[in-house]
Formats: structure tokens, sequence, C-alpha cells
């Protein structure tokens, strides 16, 4: 097990570079530039003289090789100096440090609440199969797919401003600070998220669970005379976890990155939305380290999940 | 009359009495001196005071709305409306009457000479910076020498405003002098804004005259307290302040809230205070909801929302085209499909808040303006065959931010006037918003939805020369017509009023006649507040204005 995820962290190193590489240069060779946004904060319309835009551009290190600038930027990643975003002159391991646990937690929230959801909807729809219950519950499930995300988190802020005359807070509160008032910011967007989240995980563990009943040691488990109970949940469930731990270490990944959409909705400054300003505001610093940031994550979640693998089904081992 | 008896024989009994007064009127005077004086009732009209009479003292004010920078150098291009709370200008608006008289902020009085051309301002003694530097001539000489006359490498953005000044110079510890080079109606308007706040000349010089990375310190009625980025910004009641009658609160806390929809629910529902502007939906919400928030439009914003066309492209090099354009697309068409978003007004050429505005009545008339098109489109239609495009343009170059109210709204509106009055046949490239100004500079585009056409002050004068003159600094749609130049140039240095609004209404004419840009309209700001928000006067101005909030009082 060692040896396999030393294995495992090795070819990660690879990946992680070709990220850092790939944002890098696509920051370069896409139009945009940074200094338009700096400049002037009116839309960056203020036209600027050829020298003031020099004198910007070295005063950002802008003027440098993209050589230098890369080798730089990875070496300070390395001694873990994140740098400093250029448009707003913050370091960005403090502005991680500052959203991400915003961010983490809503969705750590979301996908627990999609399990909690989820799996009973689609065993019980696996279980019934054909029946009213699983022709309702599919039903839901559909109409929870198919409804966006940012959807019901605008109707949820909606609901609360028109008939209570409330809204989450809009500012940041930690859960180690202040658990209530920190619950009522991550409360609504773990919602949004997890009930889409909740209908995905309902359809997966559906067509699991249906596949696993089918087969021989759930017939057998059965002609050993065992509890209906038991045979669902300690013999198919668990068996049919593996395409719901995948989607769930994906999903996780995803949120993770944020949900811009429904950070934007409750007003909710977590990661998703400093990447898209960043982005709109072309801040390179910025956004390359956001970038390699859900790069690590990525990876590092693809990784617990296929470690995972070999504890749910025992058949798996990693050599 | 007789006169109280002085002096006389100490008994034991006296003295204790006299003792236990003077002890008791000193714990009264040391118990009212630690104590805030209530508010005194009378408004003075040279200070900005609360309108109301009696204000309270005491409370915090949460304001909402887009509190974040990207540098601390107001005279760089930072965001002046956060900044500007610590620090002072020479000049400000009166809030206590509307913002209609301009009343001494730091300057305590001011002369202009007779041919209009030298301002002389005596400022006030005893001011200090909130570091504990005296405030004098030689902060304000280095404030506006550092935007005039600025130095290598650094990027001033009000530089172009003051173009007129010769020189500007200390006469003495407290008076200052600016000489210009031809006289400007609205010279002292200009400094009013709250980007015209003064800088130390010490916090200028220990900075290598670059304050973007330094919240330098300000003579202002609040003191910067702490920064949590993209989040809040807290300020403190100064407690030197110059002016012992304001602030009437003990301090703000400026919350970062970019989203309009996400200000207007933070002030109905009591997160916050007090926002400059919210969005439509939720001004619609504030004004049912009467008994918590209060609510109305801040009538002329200096911003607008225009097309820009190329002047220097064909067939737009041709003003009979753009006079068409100008005539045959609806305002009213593209003010209704934008009415979800944000209050466009019908404007021409300059803020309906303006004195030398069209009055809306015959605004409502006039060609190109009105609501009837008929005859705009027939005449329309005859300028485009005399200028020999009677059957359309194709393939014209159409340039959106990628924005949603600009990319989704306004691009798509004005395609579909063009294509139905006058068969222009357009593409729309949408881009990101950061990516524009490449473009603007190179002139890559033949129209293009913008909001850059505006005014840095009240008087369109200061605008016309960026936007509209020959080769100014906001000119993206590169007019240039002579006959403008000439009478932008008598504008701008006639001081008499009357004559300057005939010239003004002949300078309209003539941009009506070619028509540089098409100017959709300047557009309405929508604050709001909740009940105990008092001092700001918000019903009375008669100009939007998200300046300073130290006249604002909470009634708790």
């Amino acid at each position: 097990m060692r040896k396999y995820l030393a294995q495992r962290l090795l070819i990660a190193i690879p990946t992680i570079l070709g990220v850092t590489l790939l944002i890098f240069i696509a920051m370069r060779v896409l139009p945009g530039d940074p200094l338009s946004a700096i400049s002037g904060e009116g839309g960056g319309t203020y036209v600027l003289s050829q020298e003031q835009l020099r004198a910007a551009r070295a005063s950002l290190g802008l003027d440098r090789p993209y050589v230098v600038q890369y080798l730089d930027w990875v070496r300070d990643v390395l001694r873990g100096d994140l740098g400093k975003s250029f448009w707003r002159g913050e370091p960005i391991r403090e502005l991680i440090l500052r959203r991400a646990p915003i961010t983490g937690q809503i969705a750590l929230m979301a996908v627990i609440l999609s399990w909690v959801i989820g799996l009973p909807v689609g065993v019980i729809g696996a279980l019934w199969r054909n029946s009213w219950t699983d022709y309702v519950f599919r039903l839901v499930v559909t109409l929870f797919m198919a409804i966006p995300s940012f959807w019901v988190a605008l109707m949820i802020v909606l609901s609360l401003v028109l008939t209570l005359t409330w809204r989450p807070p809009l500012t940041i509160a930690y859960l180690w600070d202040d658990p209530l008032r920190n619950l009522q910011i991550t409360a609504g967007p773990a919602l949004a998220l997890g009930v889409a989240l909740a209908a995905m995980m309902a359809r997966i563990t559906r067509s699991s669970v249906l596949e696993v009943l089918g087969e021989d040691y759930v017939r057998t488990a059965r002609a050993k005379g065992l509890r209906e109970r038991i045979v669902v949940w300690r013999h198919a469930l668990v068996n049919a976890m593996l395409p719901i731990l995948t989607v769930t270490g994906t999903a996780l990944g995803a949120l993770l990155g944020g949900s811009v959409a429904v950070e934007r909705a409750f007003g909710v400054p977590g990661l998703g939305l400093a990447l898209v300003f960043a982005v709109a505001e072309r801040d390179w610093m910025l956004i390359q380290n956001l970038v390699l940031l859900y790069g690590v994550v990525f990876v590092l979640i693809n990784l617990v999940v296929d470690v995972s693998y070999g504890w749910v089904d025992p058949r798996i081992r990693y050599q | 009359m007789d006169q109280p008896r002085l002096g006389g024989k100490v008994n034991r009994r006296r003295f204790l009495k006299t003792a236990a007064g003077t002890t008791a009127g000193a714990a009264l005077t040391a118990w009212s001196l630690k104590r805030p004086a209530p508010a005194r009732a009378a408004v003075r009209s040279d200070r900005a005071r609360a309108a109301e009479p009696n204000p309270k003292r005491g409370g915090v004010l949460k304001w909402a709305g887009p509190a974040e920078v990207a540098h601390f150098d107001v005279h760089q291009g930072a965001f002046r409306f956060v900044l500007g709370q610590m620090h002072n200008n020479l000049v400000r608006f009166n809030p206590a009457d509307g913002l209609k008289t301009i009343i001494p902020d730091l300057a305590e009085s001011w002369k202009v000479s007779s041919d209009g051309n030298t301002y002389t301002f005596k400022l006030r003694d005893g001011v200090k910076f909130h570091d504990g530097t005296p405030f004098s001539s030689a902060d304000v000489v280095a404030t506006f020498s550092r935007i005039i006359f600025p130095p290598a490498g650094m990027a001033s953005i009000y530089k172009d405003q003051f173009a007129a000044v010769d020189k500007v110079e200390a006469i003495d510890r407290l008076h200052v002098r600016f000489v210009l080079k031809e006289p400007r109606p609205y010279f002292l308007e200009l400094f009013t804004p709250s980007s015209m706040i003064i800088y130390s000349k010490k916090a200028l010089d220990e900075n290598n005259q670059d304050l973007r990375k330094v919240i330098a310190p300000g003579t202002g009625a609040f003191m910067f307290k702490e920064r949590k980025v993209a989040e809040k910004w807290v300020m403190v009641r100064n407690p030197n302040y110059w002016d012992p009658e304001i602030p009437y609160l003990d301090g703000i806390e400026l919350l970062h809230i970019p989203a309009w929809t996400d200000r207007g629910t933070a002030v109905l529902t009591g997160q916050a205070d007090y926002s400059p502007n919210v969005s439509l939906e939720t001004h619609q919400e504030g004004l049912k909801r009467k008994d918590i928030v209060g609510t109305v439009r801040y009538p002329g914003e200096f911003n607008s929302y225009q097309v820009h066309i190329n002047n220097e492209r064909k067939p737009f090099n041709d003003p009979r085209v753009r006079r068409a354009i100008n005539l045959a697309v609806s305002r009213q068409n593209l003010i209704k499909a934008f009415g979800t978003q944000e209050p466009i007004m019908l404007t021409r050429w300059m803020t309906h808040a303006s004195e030398f505005a069209t009055p809306m009545k015959e605004l409502e008339g006039l060609p190109g303006y009105r609501a009837d098109k008929t005859a705009d489109i027939a005449e329309a239609k005859k300028l485009m065959a005399a200028a020999g495009v009677a059957d359309g343009i194709k393939n014209v170059d159409f340039v959106s931010a990628s924005v949603a109210p600009h990319a989704e709204i306004l691009a798509p509106a004005f395609q579909e006037e063009l294509r139905r009055t006058l068969g222009i046949e357009t593409k729309i490239r949408v881009m990101e918003r950061a990516l524009l100004i490449e473009e603007l500079k190179k002139g890559t585009f033949d129209l293009m939805v913008q909001t850059e056409y505006r005014s840095p002050i009240l008087d369109p004068g200061p605008g016309w020369e960026m936007c509209l003159k020959t080769g100014g600094s906001l000119n993206f749609s590169r007019y240039s017509n002579p006959e403008f130049d000439r009478l932008l140039k008598q504008i701008n240095s006639e001081t008499n009023k009357g004559k300057r609004k005939q010239l003004f209404a002949q300078g309209m004419a003539l941009l009506d006649q070619t028509a540089p840009l098409y100017l959709i309209g300047f557009t309405d700001h929508l604050p709001m507040w909740r009940n105990i928000v008092k001092g700001h006067n918000s019903e009375a101005r008669v100009f939007s204005e998200l300046g300073r909030v130290d006249t604002v009082w909470l009634d708790r």
C-alpha cells in the first residue's frame, strides 16, 4: 500500500507540473492584460501613456522573460510563497486561507446532504422499482437534476427576504468563531448544491443497487435466510458503492473549486467567486495559484477515492 | 442695581459650602467633557451639517456598496468612495441643502481674481493629519502638483481635468494660489468630488510620490481601523477632527457588497443601514416597505450608457450616417429594454441634473429624442441615401462587453433597432470587459456599447473636453470637429452663466447634427437606507454623489 501511495504521489508531480505550465501559458497566450484593470477602476478605461504602461508592467514583474517569470513562480510556490494578487495586492496565501474554509465547508455539507438524501432514495427506488414510490422518486430526482442550483439558491434567498425579511449574512464567519452565524451563511448554499447532488446520487445509487441485487452473492445471502435489511445494506449497498464513491470524489473536487453561481446568489465570498473576478480582472498570479490549488486538490481527492475502493471492496488490493 | 458683594470673611461653613460647590461643579464639568455634548440644532451654512435639527450622536453606520480597492492611491485610480471617508477636500458640496452650493472644507475661504485666472484659497489653521502632522499649504501644493504635473511612472487619471492650470504655489503656510492659463468657470467645482482629497506632503515624500501600497493618513472625520480584504473596511471617529460638531457617528463599517441585489436585500433585512445604489427590484421592494426603509432616485449620475461609433471608419466617418442612426434608433425602446437593470434617463449630451441640460418637455419633442419615430426614420433614410448607403450597411462589427446587461440586452436591442429601421446589419462581438480598453485604444471596432461617456463633475464642460474634443482622453469615438473644438473652448472659458447656457445649447445642436456617438442616456442611482439613518438628505439631492457620510446620524 505504501509503495502504491508513493507511486501515485510520484505520478502526481508531472501532472501538477503540467497544470502549472498549461495555466501559465494560457494566461500569456489569451488576450488581455492585468494592467488594463489595475490602472483604473472605472472599467479600466483610463488611457495610459506607453511610458506609464512600461513602468506599471515593471512594477508587477511582467517585463521579465516568460521563462524567468515561470521559474520564479514555481520556485516561490515550492517555498510556500504564492505571491500577491495583482489587483488587490493581497497575499494569495491569505486569500486562500480566508476563503477556502467557507467553500470547503459548503462542499462537505453539500456532499453529506447528498448522501443523506440520495442514498436512501436510490436504495428505496431500486428495491421497489416500478412502484408508485419509485415513479415519484424518479420524477423528483429528474426535476432536481434539471433545475440549476443557482435558481434554487435564488429562490431560497428571495423567499427568505420576501417572507421573513431575513437573508443569510454577507460577511464571513467561521465555524470555530461563531457557529450559528457560520451555519446561517453555509446552510443555504449547501442546501442548493446538495439537493442537485442528491438527485444525481440517488440516480446512481438506484442503478448500482439494481445491478448488484441480481448478483449471485445477494441471492446466496437471501438463500442463507438473512434478513432483507442486512442483505440490502450490508451486501448490496456496500458492493454498489464504487460508482457512488467515484461521483462523490469528482463532485467534491468540483465543489471545492467553488460553485460560482451559488456563491454569487448567496453573496458568499468563496474561492469560486475569487477565481471568476480574477479572470475578469486578468489577475494572472491569482488565477495561476488558484488553478494550481484545484489541480492539487483533484489529484489528492482522486487518490483518496482510489484508496477507498480497496477499503470498500476487499477484492481490490493495491500492490 | 446692587452689585453682588465679593470677598468677605471666610468661615468654616462658608468654606465647606464653597468647596462642595466647587467639587460638584468640577465633577459636573469633567462628566460633561467626557460625555459627548448633544449636537447643536443650528445648521451652519458654511460647514457640513445634518439637515435635521438635534442630530443624535453615537452608533456605527453599516454602509453597503463596492468597498474593494485595487490599491490605495485615489489619484491613481483607487476607489474614492471608501478612501475619501478618511480625507478632506478643499471645498465640497453642502449635504444640508441637497448639494446645491459649494461650502468650505479644508479651505476656509477663497478668492477669484477679476479675470478668473487666479484662485487663492485660505486654509484652515490647526488641522492635523491622523498621524499628527500639521496640515499646511505645502500639502495642497504637493497633492495638486502630483495630479497636474505627475512624476514619471505615476498614472494621474485626473490630470486632464486640470489642463488649464499653469501653476500651483504656496503663498504662505495657510494660503495657496492656483494660476490658470485661461479661466474655467467650473474650476472650483473640480475640487468637490470625493476624489479630490488632500494628501500630506510627508506621506507623499516618504513613499516616493506613490501611495498605491500605503493607506495614507488623512485629515478626515473618520480614521482607518481595519480592512478585511474583499469584505469590509472599519473606520472610527476622529476624536481630534477639526470640526468638533461632526461626525455624529462613532464609526463606519463599509461592507464590500458588489452585487446591487445583495446591497438591496442587505438593507431590507437590516444587515446594512445604507447603500448608495441598489438594484431596481430591491428598490421597488423598498418602496413597498416604507415602514422600515427609505429610498429615492438620486437624479443624474455622471455616467451614461452609449454606443461608440468609430468616426474614422467608413461609412461612419460620414456624419450623415451617424446622424441617421441617432434619428432612427429609439431611445425610449432601449431605455425600456434596460428597465429591469438600471434606470437610464432620456438625456441629450449631458447629465439631466445639469442646469445646462435641455428641459425634459422640450427634449421629448426634439428629433431623435421623441417617442414617435415616423418622421425621424423618414429623415434618417434620406440621410442614408445621401450618404450612398440607401440599402443599408452589411457586416458591421459591433463590440459588447460580455456582462449580461450589455451583451444580452443593450447590444441585441440596438442591433434590432438598426436592422429594422435602417437595414444596418451588425455582428455582435462579445468580449470580456477588461479587454475592451485595447479595442477602444486601437479603434478596432465599428460600434461598441460602453459606459465611458461621462463627466467628472456636474458641469458638462470637462466631460466634453475628455469625451468629445479632438484627441480627448476618453474620445473613443474619435470625433474630430474643429467647429466643435472652437465652440468648446469658448464654452469652457466663458464665465457668464447666461452666455454659457446659450453656448451649451449651440454645442448640443451641433452634436445632434454631427452625432459623434449614440448616447442612450445618463443613469440615476437608487439609494436605500434604514429609517433610522438620517443626515444624508437623500430626498433633497439635486444630483447623485456617493460621497462622505460625516453628516449621517442614527436615530436609535
